[in-house]
């Protein structure tokens, strides 16, 4: 491997003589580091290294065991986002997280000390490089395509819009004060799809651009731009994504490094500006194979593939919606004609503690109902990649006002509804490949939440019925889950997923019998999670929204 | 004045970056006739309305909101602003110009390298003017204010979008000031020569988002929006082929040969005057004024105090209309069900009663109580009454704010039943005599409390 410097300075003769000498003077600078520039490469090198590899070994154990024969969306996903950093002494300072940040200076500060050392040793040894104009090179390339890869991954899921759905009914019918800031900040981009879908082209374009020389400091620009105001929203809407979006605006800035001197040079000193780049030269065929090889199959498998998956799931399977569609019939608001427990009748009251006022049938698996009685809260941001519609939970995450949302599985041959309440106080993990700076109430979805009323064990102690709680019969008609979706989704993801036995499913229940000729009018007989007897009459509610809604949303129902 | 140029020309310079050629060839000088005379009518304000709506500033008490107007201009020749078919006018009129001016011009001309550089001042300073405008609303957060009570219960799906967009930045004012700061920053870059060029990349980048939210949003700034968009485009213009050279084509990049040499004291002084001038008024007043009002309350909602002790939201726990009392009820339209007295005067009535929306999706600063509407613009589900207090005979006089309802009045008695109780008795809108009794919630609101407590401590709400 050689070294090519360009401009060709000799060979195209547009550099007008006058400059020659400054070029000639700036190569030379080029064939020597000062000292300083010397230990600050090393220091840089050692830190953007360490952050641009993956550090959990539960992501290696993921991406190992990917089925390339049948992916998932989420499997590319999954390699694009990991965590990184050194965390050998964990991701705190003194036990302090820092907003999480403290990783980071943890890696700076062990970046540093290797880095001394590194000098020290090539001193003593007197080993000492006079430049690093290529392991610079090789060191922009890894920040490139880490960069590049992991906003495609991210910008996918924008691009088709799944990462903020369109609002389902109980959201719509939800107060503005109702929401937690995150929550609104999620449902002002999911109400306008195609500007999601901007938003995604723009983060999928900076990546492509990084994926190649020239374009890199476009693609740079671009990053920085549009993540820096990405972190800001996280901060101000407190999105919990700070720390990854952060990520991508310092290794933006890393790459912006040579250029904006030079931008600098050009336009405010007015000064003619030579750009010289060093790149190696790949005499041998297999380094030219190689260099082309990896590089069409990250575009292929990051761009191409990629797309195609996320299509298929925007379609079909969009990950923070249920994918089982709802029971026609019943779609739709519904008003609480009357409602009796225990055979007594309550009137209809916006007060009262008890009496449901209103209900929704979503175009998935879904019914919620409104009380005045406080609830715990879901306070994640309901994404994550769960494959089982009840733990997929965007519709009652951040959102309040009283709203209980509940799955259901339909016995559409006895006409029985068996119901889940979908809020679980300990959700299963989400984004465990990410590892830390996943999104949003990564405390709780590790598990580590210490809360007298949420320690778990009360979870536990609520004694729930017999987990058969279907009958066979019913079970039959229902039939599984797993294959509710239409088959091109099909994944090994959802199969593993489903086969896996269900942790900690001790879940508020209720089984009604529905009784309606078309859906506008619903009688509901059948016990709830505390063996009251409900009788529920409900009438469909004509009801027109100001939101003009979408024709772009995800999903077949 | 007379052109300097930094490289002496004639020497063996070939640069493919020079710009400013010594001889300007055919296609470069009519395409440059062409956008001369279109931007200069685009931003010189030639339009007669612009002068009549000056004339109108009360120059003695100048409001944020008469600087911001000024700002806004672009000229139009139908009605209510500007839309494409003005730049359609605009560049027809330039095309017929370029030609008039063609044939008739100094054919010895060979260049227009310092029409060119004034052209680009005058731009720069146009877009300067909108972008700081824009920057100081946000950076004093007036632009979208944090939501009103009523907003706060007003259920998602019964709002605009356009309404969401302002109500999603509203809460988040430290969001607003950073994209004011980042706006004014920009504003600020564009008055400098050597800056102007990242500055327009900035506008670029910034109004370009913008301009997709007013097409995602519905929103009304969507034409003024691209039209600065454009002039952030000429203005990068200038320097976008030697950016590219050094950034994508990794070639020597030549810088710019061209800048204005005043030849005499005067013509110095002059311009160091008017740039003064200028920052003076449209980054200093105006940033002043803008900070005056934000810190006065003074914004979009009204500011006469509402009825004391009130504030706050009611359930309507009895309703009785012509003396039939009506039960608790989500369809029936008559019977109120929740009641917002807001901090200022403005009471708000959620019913099943239909709201035609009062539409409003531009930025309306000099909008003067009570007809302060911003409140419930693009909103559904709850009808909003100015008010007006009698606190001899206990009275308020309701007005309904919306201007599709504007003749709707009730004349209400009012009486405080205990600490958290209001007794309304009087008749309503359609002269049917009413009896209300409103007890006061203690709502607490999701959004304020994770504010509070952050979201890793679960919340029972």
């Amino acid at each position: 491997m050689s070294v090519v410097t360009t401009p060709h300075i000799s060979s195209n003769g547009k550099v007008a003589p006058s400059e020659r000498p400054a070029i000639a003077e700036k190569s030379a600078e080029l064939k020597k580091w000062k000292s300083w520039q010397r230990l600050l490469f090393r220091i840089a090198f050692i830190f953007f290294i360490s952050i641009s590899i993956p550090n959990s070994p539960e992501w290696y154990k993921i991406v190992f065991n990917i089925d390339w024969t049948n992916l998932h969306y989420r499997d590319l996903y999954d390699i694009a986002r990991f965590g990184s950093g050194i965390n050998f002494f964990g991701n705190s300072i003194f036990g302090n997280a820092l907003l999480g940040y403290a990783n980071w200076i943890t890696t700076l500060l062990l970046s540093i000390a290797s880095g001394l050392v590194w000098t020290l040793i090539a001193k003593r040894r007197k080993t000492e490089r006079n430049e690093y104009n290529i392991l610079y090179y090789w060191l922009r390339v890894i920040v490139r395509y880490r960069a590049g890869i992991g906003i495609i991954g991210f910008g996918f899921t924008k691009l088709l819009p799944v990462q903020m759905p369109y609002p389902s009914l109980g959201l719509l019918n939800t107060n503005l004060g109702d929401f937690t800031a995150q929550k609104i900040y999620w449902l002002s981009i999911g109400i306008v799809p195609w500007y999601q879908v901007f938003a995604g082209v723009v983060e999928v374009t900076a990546g492509t651009l990084l994926f190649f020389r020239r374009t890199t400091t476009l693609g740079a620009i671009l990053l920085f731009g549009a993540l820096g105001d990405i972190v800001y929203v996280n901060f101000s809407y407190d999105g919990g994504v700070h720390v990854y979006s952060s990520y991508f605006v310092l290794l933006a800035a890393f790459l912006l490094i040579d250029d904006l001197p030079r931008i600098y040079r050009l336009l405010v000193q007015e000064k003619y500006t030579v750009a010289v780049h060093i790149y190696p030269v790949f005499k041998s065929k297999w380094q030219q194979f190689a260099r082309a090889g990896l590089k069409a199959a990250t575009v292929f498998v990051f761009l191409i593939l990629l797309f195609k998956l996320q299509l298929v799931n925007f379609l079909y399977d969009p990950y923070k919606q249920p994918s089982v569609a709802g029971l026609t019939t019943l779609r739709g608001n519904y008003n609480v004609t009357e409602f009796r427990i225990n055979n007594q009748l309550v009137p209809y009251s916006p007060v009262d503690s008890v009496r449901w006022q209103e209900v929704t049938f979503e175009k998935w698996t879904t019914l919620t109902y409104k009380v005045n009685r406080p609830t715990l809260i879901d306070l994640s941001n309901g994404g994550g990649d769960p494959q089982k519609d009840i733990n997929r939970t965007f519709e009652l995450s951040g959102t309040g006002g009283g709203r209980r949302v509940f799955h259901y599985y339909a016995d559409t041959v006895r006409n029985v509804l068996y119901l889940e309440d979908k809020f679980k106080a300990v959700p299963d993990r989400r984004n465990r490949a990410a590892g830390v700076g996943g999104d949003g109430g990564t405390d709780k979805n590790l598990g580590v939440v210490k809360n007298g009323s949420l320690n778990g064990r009360e979870i536990i102690a609520r004694k729930s019925k017999a987990d058969n709680w279907i009958p066979a019969e019913s079970a039959a008609v229902i039939g599984t889950e797993l294959d509710k979706i239409n088959k091109r989704a099909a994944s090994t993801r959802r199969v593993r997923e489903f086969a896996e036995p269900q942790k900690n499913e001790k879940r508020n229940r209720m089984v009604f019998k529905y009784e309606t000729r078309d859906g506008s009018h619903i009688i509901l007989t059948g016990v709830n999670e505390n063996s009251d007897s409900l009788y529920i009459i409900l009438d469909r509610a004509d009801r027109k929204y100001a939101l003009a809604e979408s024709g772009l949303q995800a999903g077949k129902y | 004045m007379a052109i300097d140029t930094i490289h002496q020309p004639g020497k063996n310079y070939d640069s493919a970056a020079s710009l400013q050629r010594l001889s300007w060839n055919a296609f470069a000088k009519i395409s440059f006739r062409i956008f001369f005379i279109y931007f200069f009518i685009q931003v010189v304000p030639l339009d007669w309305k612009f002068y009549r709506d000056i004339f109108h500033i009360n120059f003695a008490s100048l409001q944020f909101a008469d600087i911001f107007n000024i700002a806004h201009y672009s000229p139009w020749f139908f009605s209510g602003g500007q839309t494409y078919a003005d730049w359609g006018i605009i560049f027809l009129l330039s095309i017929t110009g370029a030609f008039i001016w063609t044939i008739a011009g100094n054919k010895k001309l060979k260049e227009y390298n310092l029409l060119y550089y004034w052209l680009r001042v005058l731009v720069r300073y146009r877009l300067a003017i909108a972008v700081i405008a824009y920057g100081f609303i946000k950076l004093f957060p007036i632009q979208a204010p944090y939501p009103s009570l009523s907003n706060l219960n007003t259920n998602y799906g019964d709002f605009t979008r356009w309404k969401l967009f302002s109500l999603s930045l509203g809460i988040v004012p430290g969001y607003e000031t950073f994209l004011g700061a980042v706006e004014i920053a920009t504003g600020l870059l564009l008055l400098y020569r050597k800056t102007a060029s990242v500055g327009a990349f900035i506008v670029i980048i910034f109004t370009g988002n913008v301009f997709m939210s007013n097409l995602a949003y519905e929103g009304g700034e969507q034409v003024y929006s691209l039209y600065l968009i454009t002039l952030a485009l000429f203005v990068l213009t200038f320097d976008v082929q030697r950016l590219a050279d050094l950034l994508v084509f990794q070639k020597p990049a030549a810088p710019v040969h061209f800048k204005p040499h005043y030849q005499t004291k005067a013509r110095f002084y002059t311009k160091i005057t008017l740039k003064t001038v200028f920052i003076l008024f449209f980054v200093l007043l105006y940033g002043w004024q803008t900070g005056a009002a934000f810190y006065s309350g003074t914004g979009r909602f009204p500011q006469e105090p509402g009825l004391k002790g009130t504030t706050g939201i009611y359930n309507v726990a009895a309703f009785r209309i012509n003396n039939d009392s009506i039960g608790y009820s989500a369809t029936d339209p008559n019977r109120w069900q929740d009641v917002v007295f807001e901090k200022w005067n403005t009471i708000s009535i959620r019913s099943n009663r239909p709201v035609v929306i009062d539409s409003n999706n531009v930025e309306n600063f000099d909008d003067h109580s009570p007809g302060r509407a911003y409140e419930l613009q693009g909103s559904a589900a709850r009808h909003y009454y100015t008010y007006v207090v009698d606190t001899v005979t206990h009275t308020l006089l309701l007005k309904n704010k919306n201007r599709h309802y504007g003749e709707e009045t009730l004349l209400l008695h009012y009486r405080k039943a205990g600490d958290s109780s209001i007794v309304l008795t009087g008749i309503n809108e359609r002269k049917d005599s009413i009896f209300v009794v409103l007890d006061k919630l203690n709502k607490k609101y999701l959004l304020e409390e994770v504010a509070q407590t952050g979201r890793q401590k679960p919340i029972k709400l």
